[in-house]
């Protein structure tokens, strides 16, 4: 019988663990402590945000995994995004907003059976965070909440004026004209913001037309359903609005409602939400209803948000069991609602009539049982060539076009072009 | 006597070892590249590989975390279909065009004041390095509440001296306002680039020449166009190139301001190749956007290069 020495002993240990870790590529220490990182956005809701750092403390206490999140703001998370995807390394979970799953389709793992159990639960996911979220039948991410684009008007306005509440984009157009002459004109932007294409979308898909049809390749906006939307454009723009709408920016409809000068805008309830926070004095007068429609139905825009889980993370079971927590309880998802105050509203169909829409009157008109919901491109799939069409700011600038001067049609031949040489592109 | 001998022998080697990197480091041959080597190490990892990358980039068809091939110069051709891209094109030339020709009267000018005995030179030349201090985001942002359509502080002092009829100009709305924002901000960020690179050169002119000029009757403008002016001539040079490249390369500005806005008539190579490579994933058409003026910045470079090294020797 052979004896060990101590140093074969050491020798034979040393390696045997080095081999391990290198194999494995985690050090024992981490092994042992399971530990996942979630990369969010700054929430336009900032107590969301406060809300989620609580939760993600009791996940850690229920279940003994470490839980670390970073915050990023809105506009730098496509850069970061795409840098943690070259270099192959960064964080477990990310906050994606809209179409970003298909951007990132090969590079995140495959949710479908957490957003399953979640449907069971809370019945299924909304039109627009269904199309955004499920990339080529397997869902690439999972749906946690969306924002979505209501009407914000003043009530008092209105009321002093004698005005109906538009039910049509042309009703709005009516009730534009007043407005203006009253000094409080509608802020829709016309600008290279993303807010410009979530009016614009509506508009266009109520008159029944579309930019991209269904298959992904062929370009539809030259139609005379394009021209019946710029038509209606340019009478808002001269007749109901003023020409600072050119130069907006995403905050500018807010900050003209806020501020008392705006009588009608586009835009989730943020501008509420803000007013109220802040004590303005515009808080009370204003109030919120349905988008408008029009002769091809009610259609509206809204920014859905899902947590996906990069491939490259060695955390996607512990991440998974973090997703669920969050929003597989319902007291949990309920309470990461309630902290949004209905700017963040949840994607899933039996939880509609939310709790969070009773806190405040003002909250009714976003009921939104039977609404269809859209993001950017709709019908066509969002591929790669269709979010360059959204990015590059065609339809906004096809419709700056049309109200500076340039005759409709070539307006719309313009982007026409523009749209098809994105979709012959490499 | 062997651990003696064997103690010997290390201390000697110990010393030849010494010795033998002593004499290396002696020799200009060796000491030369130790020298430089950290920088250039630097160089390579921070310049030279990030700028392989995007040449790399630029002739494939690279989506952000999918496989690229090589597609040839196609990016470049196809660019040159998008209206978007022309338009940027044009842009770039008339923003660096009247930025850097306006910084460079303006520098100039300012210059020629500051070199002359004034009350509180000191504090003046310290105020006026103050935008090119601070963070050109920080300074942008409050630029843009001085053109912002609903709180313009420009329209209100315009309106309130009754030089502008209400409700004042839409700065960032209108195509050519917007240019002129955009150009005026780089010019108020730039200006004290020229203005300390110039006067560091006007101060280097030996009195003498302006005194015999002078004795021989030379009056002002004389005195400026015989004598500041070729002295200055390497010093423009270096300013205007490095002012070119920077206007050329200029991102934070415009996507502050604009964001390239209205209509595409203030974007750049850079907000471009962002709004393309990053928001969209197409990394190889926004490699090639940013690298588009590549081969001719590079001759300017050249051009203004072989210039100064006429006028130092």
């Amino acid at each position: 019988m052979s004896t060990i020495t101590r140093r074969h002993f050491l020798t034979t240990t040393t390696g045997a663990g080095l081999a391990g870790i290198l194999a494995t590529g985690v050090p024992p220490a981490r092994g042992q402590q399971r530990e996942v990182s979630y990369l969010c956005w700054n929430n336009f809701a900032p107590l969301m945000d406060k809300k989620l750092a609580e939760i993600g403390q009791r996940f850690t206490k229920d279940t003994g995994i470490k839980l670390k999140i970073d915050h990023i703001a809105a506009a730098q998370q496509a850069a970061k995004y795409a840098s943690e995807v070259q270099s192959q390394a960064g964080h477990d979970l990310v906050e994606m907003r809209m179409h970003f799953p298909w951007l990132y389709e090969g590079q995140l793992v495959d949710l479908s059976d957490v957003v399953g159990e979640l449907e069971k639960k809370h019945g299924k996911v909304l039109s627009s965070a269904g199309e955004t979220a499920r990339v080529h039948g397997t869902w690439r991410a999972v749906p946690q909440y969306h924002a979505m684009f209501v009407a914000t008007y003043r009530e008092d306005l209105f009321k002093k004026a004698g005005l109906k509440i538009p039910d049509t984009w042309e009703d709005l157009y009516t009730v534009g004209k007043e407005l203006k002459k009253m000094g409080n004109p509608v802020g829709i932007p016309i600008s290279q913001n993303y807010d410009t294409i979530s009016t614009a979308g509506p508009v266009l898909w109520s008159f029944g037309g579309l930019e991209v049809d269904k298959d992904g390749k062929t370009v539809r906006i030259n139609s005379p359903q394009t021209v019946q939307m710029l038509e209606w454009y340019k009478k808002m723009f001269r007749d109901c609005m003023e020409p600072e709408v050119l130069s907006w920016d995403d905050a500018s409809n807010n900050q003209a409602m806020q501020q008392g000068k705006a009588g009608w805008i586009h835009n989730p309830v943020s501008a509420y939400i803000v007013a109220k926070q802040m004590k303005l004095p515009t808080a009370d007068t204003i109030n919120h209803h349905r988008t408008p429609g029009g002769p091809s139905g009610r259609h509206e825009t809204d920014v859905p948000r899902h947590i996906g889980i990069w491939k490259f993370s060695k955390n996607a079971e512990p991440g998974k069991e973090f997703i669920r927590y969050l929003l597989g309880k319902r007291e949990t998802y309920d309470e990461f609602i309630m902290s949004a105050d209905a700017f963040n509203l949840p994607v899933y169909e039996k939880l509609q009539d939310h709790p969070v829409l009773k806190t405040d009157p003002k909250y009714a008109g976003l009921k939104a049982e039977g609404v269809q919901y859209h993001c950017y491109g709709w019908p066509a799939p969002p591929s790669d060539k269709v979010q360059l069409i959204t990015n590059s700011f065609i339809m906004p600038n096809m419709i700056a076009k049309a109200v500076t001067g340039t005759a409709t049609k070539d307006a719309i031949v313009w982007a026409e072009n523009e749209m098809k040489k994105v979709m012959a592109g490499s | 006597m062997a651990i003696g001998s064997v103690g010997v022998a290390t201390v000697q080697a110990r010393v030849s070892l010494r010795a033998r990197v002593g004499e290396l480091l002696d020799r200009e041959a060796w000491l030369g590249p130790i020298f430089v080597s950290p920088a250039l190490f630097l160089l390579l990892l921070l310049v030279a590989y990030p700028f392989c990358m995007a040449l790399y980039f630029s002739v494939s068809n690279a989506f952000i975390g999918r496989p690229s091939h090589f597609i040839g110069i196609r990016n470049f051709i196809n660019l040159w279909g998008s209206d978007a891209f022309r338009q940027t094109f044009q842009n770039a030339f008339v923003f660096t065009g009247a930025a850097v020709g306006f910084k460079l009267v303006f520098g100039l000018s300012l210059a020629m004041l500051l070199n002359q005995q004034l009350w509180f030179k000191r504090l003046i030349r310290g105020a006026l390095l103050l935008p090119w201090v601070i963070p050109t985001a920080l300074s942008t942002l409050g630029w843009w509440w001085m053109f912002n359509s609903l709180y313009s502080v420009v329209n209100w002092t315009g309106l309130a001296l009754g030089i502008m009829d209400p409700p004042g100009p839409n700065w960032l709305g209108q195509r050519y306002y917007a240019m002129t924002a955009v150009v005026v901000v780089n010019i108020w960020r730039g200006l004290p680039f020229f203005l300390i690179t110039i006067l560091a050169g006007l101060v280097s002119i030996p009195r003498e020449l302006y005194e015999a000029a002078e004795a021989d009757g030379a009056g002002p403008v004389a005195r400026f166009w015989h004598v500041t002016l070729p002295l200055l001539k390497p010093v423009l040079a270096i300013v205007v190139l490095f002012s070119t490249i920077f206007t050329f390369s200029d991102f934070n500005i415009v996507y502050v301001l604009t964001h390239g806005g209205p209509i595409n008539s203030t974007h750049l190579f850079a907000t471009l190749a962002r709004q393309v490579g990053l928001e969209t994933g197409r990394i190889g058409e926004g490699a090639a956007i940013s690298l588009y003026l590549f081969p001719v910045l590079m001759i300017v470079v050249w051009a203004q290069l072989r210039f100064v090294r006429k006028q130092a020797y």
